[in-house]
């Protein structure tokens, strides 16, 4: 399958070309950023990160896991102190915080591996650039082969700097 | 840097880009090779680790009578120290997450920096504990975990919940600090030749800037942000419940979360220029922390000294208004009792002259930015001098009053901490990049797409 990658130099020219590439349903698109631009992803996958699952998992359990944890342990041995109930409430809520936002940060930063496909790993993808890691930008497009004169066509009239063609 | 070998290098005329700016005066801290001064700076922290390392096995083995400890004060310098590092680590979770909620963009140039710092010191500060509880190899009492004896700690007590929140920040700050770093190592990684690019690699963990990969970046960054903002509040408030949470004069008010969580952002941004000032000049970093990154620095500085200040005419008020006489006595101790020295230490340096930063002029005059910086962390760490020992060594009665001075075991340790954590800090310049590179970069290729129009 042909691939065509190209470059560009202002954030705002990648979100239109995607934006028109998948409005005439070229779907096979990555794009490749120096920096965060959330208009570039949102344009190529406008549906919110799954992240935000892995932290309201975390720190749900956090919390649970807190509290459990407090009053299980203080009911295990009872100790009267400062004339408190045995399992109090009110100093627990400290420790129930801390865990919460522990667990919600660890799972938080699983999240971004997992959704993020982050692994210690050599090596880079075929069309990945050093440029891209400058301050340069990369669309690459798959598409069928009677399409590639579409598609170039397209990246070019959106100021593309550069587009070659993969085979 | 060379192009990318498949998309065909004769496309354009200019067919090897510039590298970005940003990407080689930002790296070359990294790459170049150490410098004499560098080495020189950690072969001293070396040193002073070393001798501090010595110091803590000698106390280790002949028990804790070597620290100046003496009834009633149990609790002296290692104790402050703790309380003085974890203050500094806070400055850079503020600049981190708070001003990341509130979008302040200044911050970028700085946060790496702050962040190294919180992580640094708060490996610095979870060592005090240990070294005063003196048994080392006893810490793990304060970790519930199941036992023969079938006991479990105390959760009423401000001690296991310091446990907690010193271990929570620890473990946070260090994520926060890594998730930042990914996409640098990838700029790094894809930059740099043999060893170096065998770990950058490993560490950037296959960074390649895919809008999926930014996608979870940015939701990771902001749900770290929203976590930690409550949680850097939490931890300073916690340690002053560790004092709050007693009935000892001086310690026992309902200001103390506030008070300390202003004074630690105080003592941190500090600790910042501190670091960075002597960083921007020798890697010549001008162009990325300005006077502007300066000013607004000061700006905080300015403002949490004036909290610091207030907590402090309050604190004396309320020991006034109160009417309970030991309280009164404490105060008026502290301010003309045998500690003094200390006193007025905290109050000139935190309250009084940080005030000078209402001045423009001065708010971007480097030598005396770092001057007065120096000046505030003496008096913050006199100021947990202050609260810690005036406070233990005057309780209630007279007759068990006494008066504490540290000994030498505890100043070569407290030289040691300074050393460690320069250390950390030394190796982290050499490490990974101090400005974080790819949120520069946003500003750059922001200004770039709107000409500079904003």
């Amino acid at each position: 399958m042909p691939t065509l990658v190209s470059i560009f130099d202002k954030p705002g020219d990648v979100v239109t070309v995607i934006t028109k590439l998948k409005k005439r349903g070229f779907n096979d698109i990555e794009s490749y950023s120096p920096a965060p631009f959330p208009e570039i992803d949102d344009a190529l996958d406008p549906k919110p990160s799954l992240v935000r699952v892995f932290t309201l998992i975390g720190c749900l359990t956090g919390v649970v896991t807190g509290f459990a944890m407090q009053i299980w342990m203080s009911l295990d041995w009872p100790t009267k102190i400062a004339g408190k109930a045995f399992a109090s409430i009110p100093p627990y809520v400290i420790i129930g915080f801390e865990l919460t936002i522990l667990f919600g940060g660890l799972l938080t930063f699983l999240g971004m591996l997992l959704t993020g496909g982050l692994y210690p790993r050599f090596g880079t993808d075929e069309h990945y650039s050093p440029r891209f890691s400058a301050e340069e930008f990369g669309v690459v497009v798959s598409c069928g082969d009677r399409d590639v004169a579409e598609v170039d066509a397209l990246l070019r009239a959106q100021s593309a700097k550069e587009v070659s063609l993969v085979q | 840097m060379t192009p990318p070998a498949t998309a065909a290098p004769a496309m354009s005329p200019n067919a090897v880009p510039q590298d970005s700016q940003a990407n080689v005066d930002i790296l070359s801290v990294v790459t170049r090779g150490a410098s004499w001064q560098w080495k020189g700076l950690l072969a001293l922290a070396l040193l002073g680790v070393a001798q501090a390392m010595a110091m803590l096995a000698y106390q280790t083995y002949e028990g804790l009578g070597i620290a100046g400890y003496q009834a009633p004060v149990f609790w002296a310098v290692y104790i402050v120290l703790f309380v003085f590092w974890i203050g500094i680590g806070h400055a850079g979770t503020l600049i981190s997450a708070i001003l990341f909620l509130f979008r302040a963009k200044w911050r970028n140039a700085i946060n790496r920096g702050a962040e190294a710092m919180t992580v640094f010191a708060v490996l610095t500060a979870a060592l005090f504990p240990l070294i005063h509880i003196g048994r080392l190899w006893k810490f793990y009492f304060l970790i519930p975990y199941p036992n023969q004896r079938g006991l479990w700690v105390n959760f009423k007590s401000p001690l296991v919940w310091d446990v907690f929140a010193v271990n929570t920040y620890m473990t946070i700050s260090i994520v926060f600090f890594y998730v930042g770093l990914v996409p640098d190592f990838a700029i790094a990684r894809d930059r740099t030749t043999g060893v170096r690019k065998f770990f950058y690699s490993l560490l950037a963990l296959g960074w390649q800037g895919k809008s999926s990969q930014w996608k979870a970046h940015n939701r990771t960054v902001l749900h770290l942000s929203g976590l930690a903002t409550p949680l850097v509040l939490s931890v300073h408030s916690v340690i002053s419940w560790d004092f709050a949470m007693s009935i000892v004069p001086g310690w026992h008010t309902t200001i103390f979360a506030p008070y300390f969580v202003a004074g630690a952002v105080f003592g941190g941004f500090a600790m910042v220029l501190v670091v960075m000032i002597p960083v921007r000049r020798i890697y010549g970093l001008e162009a990325y922390i300005t006077d502007y990154h300066l000013d607004n620095m000061s700006r905080f500085i300015l403002l949490t000294s004036t909290i610091c200040g207030y907590a402090y005419a309050m604190e004396y008020f309320i020991a006034w208004y109160s009417g309970v006489e030991f309280e009164q006595t404490a105060f008026w101790l502290r301010a003309f009792g045998p500690y003094w020295f200390s006193t007025w230490c905290m109050i000139i340096f935190n309250a009084a002259l940080p005030q000078l930063l209402w001045f423009k002029k001065l708010r971007t005059n480097v030598p005396f930015l770092f001057v007065l910086c120096v000046l505030i962390n003496i008096g913050m760490w006199f100021e947990r001098y202050v609260i810690i020992i005036s406070s233990l060594s005057r309780e209630y009665i007279p007759a068990a009053w006494g008066l504490y001075i540290p000994s030498f075991a505890e100043l070569s340790i407290l030289a040691g901490s300074f050393c460690w954590f320069s250390m950390f800090f030394l190796l982290f310049l050499k490490g990974g990049p101090i400005i974080a590179i790819y949120e520069i970069k946003e500003l750059i290729i922001h200004e770039r797409a709107h000409g500079g129009a904003h």
